[in-house]
């Protein structure tokens, strides 16, 4: 059973190296988080924190460009080369076309968010001593900040993974511009999703009807803002791995929910 | 619908409501350890939404608001902070929409200490001078405290707003006594020496000069070498020391007739009528301190803690006065600003 989503995959992830766009977007993060460093001295005196904010902030965003782009074009271009009548009339289901595809991707990511994060690593090591020096008061933070920015890359992945889930099903039932543009709403709406909690507050005057429609949203929305702890990074705080556990493990059960409405969409549509 | 549909379905819902106590949970945990994100968007347009929605969005360019919510906060923050320089130079930086826009860098990136410290700048010394209203004035005093004491709790372990907001009280309330509550707080954290002497001019200028003493007993032990401490020590010891003695002793007479010998020489002293109408009140010659207060008051414009004695103890006595926005803001905090007689124990030396 795993074997032919295996091959999806691998076949993915050898196809979207050779999306010139995707390396170029990986290229332009490359140089943003290269030059995170320049940017610092636009803070005077919190130059550390601008590093992680320019740094980190680069590899969650581009991370999720790279996402919202490829996750897109996944399956839209194996419908559109036909190649997919090949690929289903082999012994290979619709699930695992799906699965398989949206491993390959996420493999991919992976590998993009390894390359920024070393790059990331070094601008980091080269500079920061510099800053830290130069405010002995954060030499605790600065200590703390190596491991926590490992574990905010971990998360970051699981985050972009899953914006790759919801293009990857938003391709299925839209046309390309439109999948774009929905994929980018749900990772914008859902990084405010505490908004429409509070909107649905009985206390801000909202309808009824209204209050439930913004409750369920903010149930139903994936909660895109517990991925980043760049706060906790900043402040020196300890992320215990409990916590990064129980919100890698939120991501994951999004991620499932998101593959299988994928699915049941994906296996109803005439390709 | 086939039924592999409906069971497909019916899995999605109940794994959204599985979902929700985790949810739960990991929210919760963000909450306790500190990891959400400092200000929340929806604080920040009802922040909005309560002040001038016009003025709110003025130089909120979609830039910002993209790197805002493409999760580069800061670099917003600082395209902003940019911004309110851009209308520095234009001579605006004292309108309400760059005054809007400071606050907004602060609710953005609230680490950032720079932001905190000119917006209460702004407001406290800037926006203070603009009207000679003195309620309008206590307001912006009232402001410039409030958005330290804002930037405080979201830095506490820095010294640097510990340190403005007790420069505040010190310099533009001349509260001494609160304003050494936050010079304490600052020294409890890495700070710059200067910090440790600031707490002793707070107690000589109440006056309390047996703590004034201690405070620069302090630095001098510190560091031998410091010549302010070391000068200061010498002026209280040689000008207030012998008065306040006779003070502590009930001793007023004789008190006020030594720092008398002093003001001969220096009549402007305001330390040394801030002695001579402190130890006044104490004896309750009324009269005498709200002249001592009002001449010191009316010798440097500056003066606000003679000012504001002169005028409690105009009001004391009837004497038609007009408020100070010191006064009026002292009012509203609750602070009594009448001379606390201290116990004998106190005079150490």
């Amino acid at each position: 059973m795993m074997r032919p989503i295996l091959r999806v995959a691998r076949a993915t992830f050898h196809e979207a190296w050779r999306r010139r766009f995707l390396n170029g977007i990986l290229l332009f993060a490359i140089l943003i988080i290269g030059s995170s460093w320049v940017f610092a001295y636009l803070q005077p005196g919190a130059e550390l924190q601008m590093i992680i904010d320019i740094g980190l902030g680069a590899i969650r965003f581009f991370g999720m460009l790279i996402a919202v782009f490829m996750g897109t074009r996944l399956i839209p271009d194996e419908i559109e080369r036909r190649t997919i009548h090949t690929i289903l009339a082999k012994p290979v289901s619709r699930a695992q076309f799906v699965f398989g595809k949206f491993l390959g991707g996420a493999a991919t990511i992976a590998v993009n968010l390894a390359l920024m994060g070393i790059a990331f690593y070094i601008v980091f090591a080269i500079k920061a001593p510099e800053f830290a020096a130069a405010k002995p008061e954060d030499a605790f933070i600065f200590a703390a900040m190596y491991s926590n920015i490992a574990k905010a890359i971990v998360l970051a992945l699981f985050e972009i993974w899953l914006v790759l889930g919801i293009a990857v099903v938003a391709s299925t039932l839209f046309s390309w511009v439109l999948s774009v543009i929905f994929t980018f709403v749900i990772y914008f709406v859902g990084q405010m999703s505490d908004f429409f909690q509070q909107l649905s507050d009985p206390g801000r005057g909202a309808s009824q009807i209204a209050q439930v429609l913004l409750g369920a949203l903010y149930r139903v929305l994936p909660h895109f803002e517990i991925f980043d702890i760049r706060e906790a990074i900043l402040q020196g705080t300890y992320t215990p791995w409990g916590t990064m556990l129980q919100t890698m493990g939120q991501g994951a059960a999004y991620l499932v929910v998101v593959l299988l409405i994928g699915y049941l969409v994906f296996n109803e549509r005439e390709v | 619908m086939k039924p592999y549909k409906i069971i497909g379905w019916l899995a999605v819902i109940a794994l959204i409501v599985a979902i929700q106590p985790l949810d739960r949970s990991v929210e919760y945990n963000r909450l306790i350890l500190g990891l959400q994100q400092p200000t929340p968007w929806f604080q920040i347009a009802a922040r909005g939404a309560a002040g001038d929605t016009e003025l709110a969005v003025t130089g909120v360019t979609g830039v910002i608001v993209g790197a805002a919510l493409g999760g580069f906060r800061e670099v917003a923050a600082t395209m902003l902070w940019m911004k309110t320089h851009e209308y520095w130079h234009k001579g605006e930086a004292l309108q309400a929409k760059s005054l809007w826009l400071m606050r907004l860098v602060t609710l953005l990136d609230p680490h950032w200490l720079e932001p905190w410290r000119v917006t209460a700048w702004h407001l406290a010394y800037n926006l203070y001078v603009e009207t000679d209203d003195p309620e309008l004035r206590a307001k912006y005093l009232q402001m410039g405290v409030d958005c330290l004491r804002e930037g405080v709790s979201w830095n506490p372990d820095r010294y640097d707003l510990y340190m403005e907001l007790g420069w505040t009280y010190f310099d533009k309330v001349e509260d001494f006594e609160e304003a050494n509550k936050w010079f304490k707080a600052a020294m409890r954290y890495p700070h710059p020496e200067y910090v440790d002497r600031l707490v002793g001019h707070a107690y000589e200028r109440m006056p309390d000069v047996p703590r004034a003493l201690d405070a620069y007993d302090y630095c001098l032990k510190r560091d031998p070498q410091d010549h302010t401490a070391k000068g200061a020590t010498l002026t209280i010891r040689e000008r207030y020391l012998w008065p306040w003695y006779l003070a502590e002793q009930g001793r007023y007479d004789e008190a006020l007739e030594a720092i008398n010998e002093y003001l001969l020489a220096k009549p402007s002293s305001s330390l040394g009528l801030h002695v001579k109408g402190h130890i006044a009140e104490r004896a309750g010659k009324l009269r005498l301190a709200y002249d001592t207060w009002k001449l010191a008051g009316d010798i440097s414009a500056l003066d606000f803690l003679a000012q504001n004695k002169a005028v409690e103890l105009a009001h004391e006595l009837g004497i038609e006065t007009e408020d100070t926005a010191q006064y009026l803001y002292m009012q509203k905090m609750g602070k009594d600003l009448k001379v606390t007689i201290p116990g004998r124990d106190r005079m150490s030396r």
